[in-house]
This record gives C-alpha cells, structure tokens and sequence, in this order.
C-alpha cells in the first residue's frame, strides 16, 4: 500500500520535473544532445519504474504504528531546531541542547543527558575546532571571545 | 617485475609515519564503526570523509584511512555478530547463524580469534589479487572511450538489479533517484540551471558530501529510534581464547575457497559483500552435507562469510579504481572522496597518480596485518564498546554528521538539505528501496551523462556509436543477461511451485 502511494506520488513528481526540464535549452549548441534530454530520459525511466510498482508494488510492507511515527516526527523537528540553531546559537549551546532532547528520545534519563549534553557541547567544540581546525561557530559566545 | 617495482613505491608511501598513524587509527574506528549495530562501513566512510577533507589530509593519506575504516568495519561486524547474534554490519548477518551458537555454547573466544584470521586471509588473498589484476585490467581500460564508459555504468547499474535479486524494479529506480539528484546544479557542458529552483545554494549541485551523510546517518540515526536498547548484554568470552592447530586445519579449505569466490563477487560491478557472504555460507553448506553443524554453531560456518567479506571487499577496489566504476556502495563513497580531491578514478590513474594508487594497495597489506594484530587481542575492550547506550551513541553520531556538513560550506542550508535527504533516505528505506543503489547511482551520473555526451558529439548525434564497438557489443550482451537473472529466478521459482503443487495434488 505504501509503496504504491509512494510510487504514485513519484510519478506525478516526474511529471512536473518534466514540465520544468522542457524548458532546459541552451543558447546555443554546444554538443549534439544538449542540457535537456538526459534529465528527461531519466525521467521518463523513473516514471516507467513508478508505474510498474504502482501495479506490482511486492510484498507487503509493515505500518508504522502511531507511536512510531510520532518519535520520529518528533526526531527530525529536533535535527531540524538544532540546524537552524546551529549559527544563531553557536556549536556549544546548540549541540548541548540538541544533544540533551536527543538523548530524552532514546530513553535517556534526564540528570545523565544533561551531563552527557553539556559534556558533547564543550568537548565536542575543543576537538573540532582547536585540535582538528574545522571552524564552527560561536554563536552567542562570540560577544563573550571578543571583549 | 614492474608491479613489483610499484608496490615496493607504493610500501614507500604507505609506511610514512602519518599514514602509518592513519591507518592505525582507521583500522580502530572502523573495528568500532563496524561493531555498532546498524553502523556499516557505509556510515563509517561518510562520517570521515567531511573531516579527512577539512583537515587537508593528502589524497592518498585520505585514501589511506577511508580504505582502512572499509577493511575495519568487515572485522568489526563479526564481534557483533558472534557475541550479540546482531550483525554490526549487513554483510555479517550469515556470521550470526555460527557465531552466536558457538558463543553461547562457550566458544566465543575460538570463534572470535578464527573469524579475525578468516578476515585476514580472506583480505590478504584478495590484496594479492588487486596487485595481480589491477594493472592488467588498467591496460585494457585504457582503449575505452566514452560510449564505452557510458554502457560500463550501463552495466554496474543492471547488474545492481541483477544481483540484489528480490526487488530488481525497485533497485533500479533507487539507482535512477541518484542519478536524478546528479543532474541538480548547472550544466557542465552549456551553463544551463538544471532543477535549482532559483536557489544559488544548490547552483553548483548538491554535495556528494551532503548526499552520503543525510541518506546514511540521518536516516540512520531515525531507523535506530525504532529499537531503542540501552546497551545490550553480550555473551562473556570465556574458555580458550585462541584456536588451535586442528581447527585451524579443518577451516582452512573453507577460508581459502571462499575468499577466492569473495574476490570474484566483489570485482563485478554492484555486487558486494553481502551477497558474497551469503553465497559462500550457503555453499559450504552443500559441501559439508550432512557432516555440518550449520546453524548450531560450525566453525567452517563463521570462516566462510567473513574470509568472503573481507575478500570482497578488497575485490571491489578494483573497478573503482581501474575503471572509476565502484563495486560497491562504499566505494562509491571513496570515488566520491576521490573526486573532491580533483581526481577522476579510472585507468589513468595508475599512470598519473602511482603514489595514490599503490600506496593504498600497501596500505591494505599494513592495515590487514594491523587489523589482524589489534582484532585478537583487544576483543574485549572491543566488546565493552556494544554497552554503549543510545542516549550516548545516536546523539553523538549527529554531532558528528552536523560537523562534516557543515564544514563543507558553512551554511545552514546544507545541514537543512542533509536532514531533507536524510528523511527521504528514510522513507526509501522503510519502503525496502536499497540506499546503496542511490549513492552509485548519485557518483555515476555526472560521468554517465558526460561521457554520454561526449559520444554523441564524436558521433555527431548518431547513436550508433554506443553499439559500435566489439567491447560495448558485449557489455549490452552482459547488461541483457543481468536483466533477464531477475526474470529467469521468477520462472524457476514459479516452475518449481507448479511441480510441488503437482506432486502434492497426486
């Protein structure tokens, strides 16, 4: 069931990359086949694809339950916060509470995600970017460094 | 006598203290990459690469420790798989059906240390045969053009439906995502935007580093949430911990015969470690007959899969770097890497970049006897590495994700792509479509089209270039065959149902 409503999706998705990638012309011709026909061959082959599994979608897939979804649901949002955090509040505080609602989700006991977050935050800032020189943003720390 | 010469310059590069050093330390974190359940040497790779770049490592040192991490993660997905009965990774899931048996029976130590000594022979044998077969096959790779390239990676993608078996419609559009998601960015050939949506972070198309972490860990770290363990409980190693001389001998045909077959699944295109697992523990099997223990705990069990592993492994090293065309969804991964260093895999390779080339192959011999040397006495503090709990391990992975995304370039655009592809990737996974057929499908597709192109304009527009030769004649005879394998099971499956029904009707 999922799979055919996936591949349904898919094939409308096709459809309307398609519309866009008729568009793909160049100025001039540079080589024989040009910016356009590869995307839609490719296209054309998914859409085969899609429809083949809407009609011959194999062997059933599981659901997954409501609770299921609801963590996961609840996992990307936190991915997303702490990306979108991840300037504004700088690496520490970011990864600190990131790190803290991430281990709430897998079960972890509050004092220990804590200790464990603000632990990854500071430590995890000295490795990447004293020791191995990748820069990472301070973030609201960045006032503090600089006077 | 030349390759010889080679390889000694190639034992040059690899015994430079820091490459020594990043082998040694590739070796560790890819035992304990490989250990964790649900991370494979896939996850392994991804999370390395962003930094071995952002530290500016040389390509051969970073070479170095992408192949060490590879070659780790085979040796560590055994520990798992013996002590836990969870495979660590895919290719370990055959292990299992030994392994835990023997632990439990008390074995574990005899199991453990004649599965690092499979490994071993099973990598050492397939080295010797990249040393042997590489330049040979280089020679040859050398009178490919591009329509000949562009049927090879025909071929690697058929040969993903052919060879993954069960679901060749579905393989086979995840090979067709990837190769969508290559075409996003703008065109080399003409300047034209393709699918960037006016956005100017994805003008220069989507990063393979972006691709690899979001499909890999992100959807990792939502899969795991679904059996959230705080640590297990492995079965305690006691007895002896080292196998004798009699054990040894009665393995030893099995670690020989299967690392042979594991290197010559792992050379074809697509095909990778898992099915060389599977195959070689399905034929000793036969071979024992009724003789066996399979399944209640065989040591000739746990030799096959992991000398097969191991061997294929090293095997799928040598499309990617003969002919650019990976073997396996990890050296995907490593073309990848390659390609952001400015250098295109393939037969020039061993001409333009020997310290690159052979300096990995030596590398492979000091990380195998490294592995080796590390694998049989630090099993366990190894082990102590699976009561890691969760709440520890998952957030950290994210940390580390986010950190090479982002150093990539610095925006937060990319982590909010990784996490989009990341969700995808896990869609696709639920639905059973397999991701490794994305990623070849993603490292593929700029050199699939370029090389498309470039036959054409040679051709002038005429198609028939890409049946011209006797070569692409039969790479299309292979790609046909790999697309019938799929249909031709179905019928014998169907065949064989009809005669069970039969016989069960008379």
């Amino acid at each position: 069931m999922y799979v055919r409503l996936f591949a349904a999706i898919w094939l409308l998705l096709c459809a309307f990359l398609a519309v866009i990638a008729w568009g793909f012309q160049a100025p001039f011709a540079y080589d024989p086949v040009g910016p356009r026909a590869y995307p839609l061959l490719l296209l054309v082959l998914m859409a085969a694809g899609a429809a083949w599994l809407i009609f011959k979608p194999g062997p059933h897939t599981e659901a997954l339950s409501r609770q299921a979804l609801q963590r996961a649901g609840l996992c990307i949002l936190t991915l997303l916060a702490y990306a979108l955090l991840f300037e504004p509040l700088g690496f520490v505080l970011s990864t600190a509470l990131a790190t803290f609602v991430l281990g709430l989700l897998f079960t972890g006991r509050v004092l220990p995600c804590l200790i464990s977050g603000a632990l990854m935050g500071v430590l995890l800032y000295a490795l990447f970017d004293y020791a191995l020189d990748v820069p990472l943003p301070l973030g609201v720390f960045e006032a503090l460094v600089e006077s | 006598m030349e390759t010889l010469h080679f390889l000694m310059q190639g034992f040059d590069v690899a015994t430079r203290p820091t490459n020594l050093l990043v082998a040694l330390f590739g070796a560790f974190v890819g035992t304990i990459v490989g250990l964790l359940p649900g991370l494979g040497p896939i996850n392994g790779v991804a999370l390395l690469l962003p930094l071995a770049f952002a530290l500016g490592l040389p390509p051969e040192t970073a070479l170095i420790l992408l192949a060490a991490v590879y070659l780790g993660c085979e040796y560590g997905g055994r520990i798992s798989a013996i002590l836990l009965n969870v495979p660590g990774d895919a290719a370990a899931v055959m292990t299992t059906l030994d392994g835990y048996p023997l632990a439990r029976q008390g074995k574990a130590g005899i199991a453990l240390s004649l599965s690092a000594v499979s490994s071993f022979t099973g990598s050492m044998i397939a080295t010797c045969g990249v040393v042997l077969f590489a330049p040979i096959l280089a020679k040859w790779a050398v009178a490919f053009g591009p329509a000949e390239y562009f049927v090879l990676m025909i071929f690697a993608i058929a040969c993903l439906g052919g060879m993954v078996g069960d679901k060749p419609v579905k393989t086979l559009l995840s090979a067709l995502i990837g190769l969508a998601l290559a075409t996003v960015g703008v065109d080399s050939t003409t300047g034209v935007y393709r699918f960037t949506f006016d956005s100017v972070s994805l003008s220069d198309g989507i990063q393979f580093v972006i691709v690899v972490i979001g499909f890999f860990s992100v959807s990792e770290i939502l899969l795991m949430l679904e059996n959230t363990h705080n640590g297990q409980k492995a079965v305690k190693a006691s007895g002896r911990v080292l196998f004798n001389f009699k054990e040894y001998c009665f393995t030893f045909w099995t670690m020989i015969r299967s690392s042979v077959a594991g290197f010559i699944i792992g050379v074809l295109p697509g095909a990778g470690a898992t099915i060389a697992s599977a195959m070689t523990y399905m034929t000793e099997k036969r071979l024992a007959g009724d003789s066996g223990k399979f399944g209640d705990g065989d040591l000739r069990g746990v030799a096959a899969p992991e000398s097969a592993n191991n061997a294929s492994a090293c095997g799928s090293l040598i499309p990617m770097l003969t002919l650019g065309v990976p073997g396996s969804g990890t050296t995907a991964v490593m073309i990848g890497a390659l390609t952001l260093y400015n250098i295109t895999p393939g037969p020039l390779l061993f001409e333009q970049q020997p310290d690159v080339v052979w300096g990995l192959i030596a590398s492979l011999f000091i990380g195998n006897i490294i592995l080796l040397v590390m694998n049989i006495p630090l099993v366990g503090l190894f082990s102590r590495m699976l009561s890691v709990p969760n709440w520890v391990l998952v957030p950290a992975i994210t940390v580390i994700s986010m950190v090479g995304v982002y150093a990539v370039h610095s925006t937060t655009f990319d982590l909010v792509l990784m996490i989009a592809l990341g969700v995808f990737g896990y869609i696709l996974r639920k639905l059973d479509f397999p991701l490794s057929a994305v990623i070849l499908g993603f490292v593929l597709g700029e050199m699939m089209e370029d090389n498309l192109r470039r036959a054409l304009s040679i051709s002038a527009g005429d198609l028939g270039i890409l049946w011209g030769s006797p070569i692409t004649l039969v790479l299309w005879a292979l790609v046909a065959l790999m697309l019938a394998l799929p249909g031709i099971r179905w019928m014998r499956r169907r065949k064989q149902v009809k005669a069970q029904a039969d016989a069960s009707a008379a």
